[in-house]
C-alpha cells in the first residue's frame, strides 16, 4: 500500500476524538488504496484520477463498516435521527417527563425566601430585577407548531437546548424568558433575546426542573462577556424553583 | 488579475496571508460562539461548504476577475454594503484544504497557484474595501470596521431621527431590528451571514453610530425565498443606529459587535433606514421623509417580515436532511456570490450547486462526526495537521498548534507541488430550482437582465472622476467644486444635506439636526 505525505509526522498526533480518528484513518486507507491502484504519480492522481476513483460509494462504505459494529451517532438535527433511526441514538426529544440533569448544575435546599436552587447559566444582559415565570420545555418543531397554532401560554420561561435562532423563530418574541442549555452569550439565540429584550441565560446547567415549575431567574446578575469566556472567568446567574 | 508564480517572495506572502486568517480562527470560533440547531445539521453543512469552496472558488474567482478586478469589487462593496467576507471567504476555503489534508486526499503542497491566487484576490479586495482605514481586516484595525467615507456618514448622522425608549419610533425600530435579525438567521440557515455591522463611528463625546445591514430579505439568490420573500419590497436594508451611554468596543470580522455596557434598547437614541444593492447609487433612504413615515415603514416591514418568517420556518421544518445540508452548505459557500453579481457573471450552476468532488463526501457528514471534526478544526485546533513542535505557543491559547497549514518552502528546492485542483466539475442540489426572479433596486429582474445591467452599471461614486477622491484628498481640497460634487452624490436624497457640499463639519451637522 502507498505511503501518504502525512504518514510521516514527527509529532505523531492523532485526532482528539475517537470517531474523528476512525473516520479520518479510514479515509487515508482509502486514498492509499486508490492511489496504489492508479499506478500514477501523485501529480496525475490528486487532481485527476482521484476525482473518479474515490467515490461516494467508497465513503458510504466507511460509515457502513462503523454502523455494522453497533456504533450509533449522537444526533443534533431532528431530521437526522428521524430519517435514519438505525444510524442515530434516540434523542429523547419526545419524552414528556423530560428534565435536564446536568452534572455541573448547582443545587441547594430552599433559602429563607423559599427559593430552591436548581441551576445556573450565563446572563446575556443585566436586567433591573429578576424574572419569575413558568418553565416550559421547547425542544421540537412539533412543540413550536403547537404554540404557533394555539399561542404561547403567558409567563412562559422557555427551556431549550438549541442555541440557534431557527427552531423557535416564529414564537420567540412571545416568551417571557429563555433558559438555553447550550451556547454562549454570543450565540444566535442570545443575540435575538437581546434584540427582543427577553431575559435569557445561556449555557444553563439545570437539574430537576420540570414542565410547569415556577422559576426565578437571576437576570439581574452580571452579564458574561466574551473576555470572561476567553479568560475562563465564571459569572453564573442562578435559577431557583419557587 | 495577478499572475501567480512560485517564488520565495510569493510563498512568504501566501503563508503570511494563511497565518493572518489562522490567528483569527480560534479567537472567533472558540471564544465568540457555540452554535447548535435542532433544525439544521449545522456543523455537517459547514464542513460540506468548506469542501465546495476548496474545489470551486479558484475557478469562480478567476471568472469574476476576468470581468472586474478584486480592487474594483472592493470599491463597489465599500459603497453598497456587502456580506461578511473578511474572515469567511478565505477561511472557508482554507479549512476545506485542511480537511482534505487530514483525510490524506491532498498534500500540503497541492494546488499552490490556486491557494496563492485566492488569497491574493482576498488581499486586494480587503485592502480596497478597507481603503478608508488602511487595514486588511477588522482585526488589524483593532476590531473596528470603519469602512464608509465621511460624506455617507454625514448623511446617516444628519437624517437620523431622534427616538427614546417607549416612543412610537423607538418601539417600531426595535421590533424591526429583532424581527429582521431573526429572519436573517432563518434565511441563512442558522448562520449570521446575512447580518452585518459596520462601525463604530463617532457622533459626539457621548454618542456612537453603528451601521447595521440586513441582507437577502426578498427574492434573491437562494431558492428557499421563492414564495416567501416576494412581499418584502427590499432585498437589503440598512439601519443607521445612533447609541448613547454605550461604547461599541469590538466589531469583529464576522460583522458582530460587542459593547460596554451590553447594548440595550434604551441605548438607541436616533435611527435611519436605507437600502443599497449592486445596482444602486449608494444607500437610498427608505421611509425617511418624516418621523411618522419612518415609524410606519418600520411597522409595515416588520409585519411583512414576520409573515415571511412563519412561511420560511414551515418550509425549512419540512426539508429532508439532505436539503438542509445543501441549503446550509450553499449559504456558507455562497458568502462571496455577490462578487459574481457585482461583476455581472452570476450563474445558478456556479453558486447554488454542490460540486461532484465535494458531493462524494456527503456520507461522511453525520451529525456527530460533523460536530467533532469541526470542533477539532476550529475550536480545539487539534487535528494532526494543526499540531506543531512543542516549543510553539499559538496566539490566544499558547498551545503547540496552528490552525492552518502553510506551504512548505521545500517546494522551491525540490519542485514537488501541484498547481491547481483543475477545472470546475458539474454540480447538483436536492433543493428545488430557483425561480428566475431577483429583487433589485431597479425592480424584479431575470438573472440574464440582472447580469446585463450589472455589467453596464457603474455607481456614480465609482466613476473615474470620483473613484480616487479619498478622505485624504478631501481633507486638503474640501473647498474645491469637485469636492462639493463628490459630497452631493451622497447628499442627493438627503432630507437635511441635499446640495450642501463638502464643507460641513460634524458639529455643523449636529446643529442642522436641531433635535431631529
Amino acid at each position: 500500500m502507498s505511503k501518504l505525505y502525512t504518514d510521516t509526522d514527527k509529532y505523531g498526533y492523532q485526532s482528539t476524538f475517537a470517531l474523528v480518528e476512525a473516520y479520518n484513518s479510514a479515509m487515508k486507507d482509502l486514498v492509499r488504496k486508490r492511489f496504489a491502484e492508479s499506478g500514477r504519480d501523485w501529480k496525475s492522481f490528486v487532481a485527476g484520477d482521484s476525482y473518479d476513483t474515490i467515490t461516494k460509494d467508497d465513503i458510504a462504505n466507511i460509515e457502513a463498516r462503523l454502523l455494522a459494529l453497533g456504533y450509533r451517532f449522537e444526533p443534533s438535527a431532528m431530521s437526522s435521527a428521524a430519517e435514519r433511526p438505525n444510524a442515530y441514538k434516540d434523542s429523547g426529544l419526545h419524552n414528556e417527563n423530560f428534565s435536564f440533569e446536568h452534572p455541573t448544575a448547582p443545587t441547594a435546599p430552599p433559602d429563607p425566601q423559599g427559593r430552591e436552587l436548581r441551576g445556573a447559566g450565563d446572563n446575556v444582559v443585566t436586567r433591573d430585577k429578576n424574572l419569575i415565570g413558568i418553565a416550559r420545555y421547547v425542544r421540537t418543531s412539533d412543540k413550536v407548531l403547537q404554540y404557533l397554532t394555539n399561542g404561547v401560554p403567558e409567563n412562559t420561561i422557555a427551556i431549550v437546548d438549541d442555541s440557534g435562532g431557527t427552531l423557535t423563530a416564529p414564537i420567540l418574541e412571545k416568551f417571557t424568558g429563555v433558559l438555553c442549555a447550550g451556547g454562549t452569550t454570543r450565540s444566535h439565540l442570545a443575540i435575538l433575546t437581546r434584540e427582543y429584550g427577553i431575559p435569557c441565560l445561556m449555557n444553563a446547567r439545570l437539574s430537576g426542573v420540570k414542565e410547569g415549575d415556577r422559576l426565578e431567574i437571576e437576570c439581574s446578575a452580571k452579564a458574561k462577556s466574551a473576555d470572561d469566556y476567553q479568560s475562563g472567568v465564571e459569572a453564573p446567574a442562578n435559577v431557583w424553583r419557587i | 488579475m495577478s499572475e501567480i508564480k512560485l517564488t520565495y517572495a510569493q510563498l512568504l506572502e501566501t503563508n503570511n496571508l494563511i497565518q493572518q486568517n489562522a490567528d483569527e480562527i480560534y479567537w472567533l470560533c472558540a471564544t465568540r460562539t457555540v452554535q447548535e440547531s435542532k433544525i439544521f445539521p449545522v456543523s455537517a453543512y459547514i464542513l460540506f461548504s468548506y469542501l465546495n469552496a476548496y474545489y470551486r472558488y479558484p475557478t469562480l474567482l478567476r471568472k469574476i476577475e476576468a470581468r472586474m478586478s478584486a480592487e474594483e469589487i472592493g470599491d463597489r462593496a465599500r459603497n453598497q454594503g456587502l456580506k461578511i467576507v473578511a474572515w469567511c471567504f478565505p477561511c472557508f476555503y482554507l479549512l476545506g484544504r485542511e480537511m482534505l489534508i487530514n483525510w490524506g486526499v491532498i498534500k500540503p503542497t497541492d494546488a499552490f497557484e490556486d491557494v496563492a491566487y485566492v488569497l491574493d484576490f482576498w488581499k486586494r479586495f480587503q485592502l480596497s474595501w478597507h481603503r478608508n482605514n488602511g487595514n486588511l481586516t477588522n482585526k488589524q484595525a483593532g476590531h473596528r470596521a470603519q469602512i464608509m467615507p465621511e460624506q455617507r456618514l454625514q448623511v446617516f448622522h444628519a437624517d437620523a431621527y431622534e427616538c427614546r425608549i417607549g416612543d412610537p419610533l423607538h418601539k417600531a425600530a426595535q421590533a424591526f431590528l429583532a424581527t429582521t435579525a431573526q429572519y436573517g438567521f432563518l434565511v441563512s440557515c442558522e448562520s449570521r451571514l446575512t447580518l452585518h455591522n459596520y462601525g463604530p463611528y463617532k457622533i459626539s463625546d457621548t454618542r456612537e453610530m453603528l451601521v447595521r445591514d440586513f441582507l437577502e430579505l426578498s427574492e434573491s439568490g437562494v431558492p428557499w425565498l421563492d414564495g416567501v420573500g416576494q412581499e418584502i419590497p427590499y432585498n437589503n436594508l440598512t439601519v443607521a443606529m445612533i447609541v448613547e451611554g454605550c461604547h461599541i468596543n469590538l466589531l469583529d470580522d464576522w460583522g458582530s459587535f460587542e459593547s460596554t455596557p451590553e447594548l440595550r434598547s434604551e441605548h438607541m437614541v436616533a435611527v435611519g433606514l436605507y437600502s443599497a444593492d449592486t445596482l444602486s447609487n449608494g444607500h437610498l433612504p427608505v421611509g425617511m421623509g418624516s418621523r411618522e413615515e419612518l415609524t410606519a415603514t418600520f411597522l409595515d416591514l416588520t409585519a411583512r417580515i414576520k409573515t415571511a418568517t412563519a412561511k420560511l420556518w414551515h418550509v425549512m421544518a419540512n426539508w429532508t436532511r439532505d436539503q438542509q445540508l445543501d441549503a446550509g452548505a450553499l449559504t456558507y459557500y455562497g458568502v462571496i456570490k455577490e462578487f459574481a453579481l457585482i461583476a455581472g457573471v452570476y450563474a445558478m450552476e456556479d453558486w447554488m450547486m454542490i460540486d461532484e468532488r465535494a458531493e462524494r463526501f456527503r456520507p461522511l457528514l453525520n451529525d456527530e462526526y460533523g460536530n467533532l471534526f469541526l470542533g477539532e478544526l476550529v475550536g480545539y485546533i487539534s487535528s494532526p495537521s494543526q499540531r506543531m513542535h512543542p516549543y510553539t505557543m499559538m496566539q490566544h491559547n499558547d498551545q503547540p498548534t496552528k490552525a492552518l497549514s502553510y506551504y512548505p518552502y521545500s517546494m522551491l528546492a525540490d519542485g514537488h507541488y501541484t498547481k491547481s485542483v483543475g477545472a470546475m466539475r458539474p454540480g447538483s442540489s436536492n433543493l428545488p430550482p430557483k425561480n428566475d426572479r431577483y429583487r433589485t433596486s431597479q425592480g424584479v429582474l431575470t438573472l440574464a437582465e440582472y447580469n446585463r445591467r450589472s455589467r453596464e452599471f457603474v455607481p456614480e461614486v465609482c466613476a473615474e472622476k470620483f473613484r480616487y477622491l479619498c478622505a485624504d484628498w478631501v481633507k486638503y481640497h474640501y473647498d474645491l467644486p469637485l469636492a462639493d460634487e463628490l459630497f452631493k452624490l451622497d447628499q442627493k436624497h438627503s432630507r437635511l444635506l441635499k446640495d450642501k457640499g463638502a464643507a460641513l463639519t460634524r458639529p455643523e451637522i449636529e446643529a442642522l439636526r436641531g433635535g431631529a
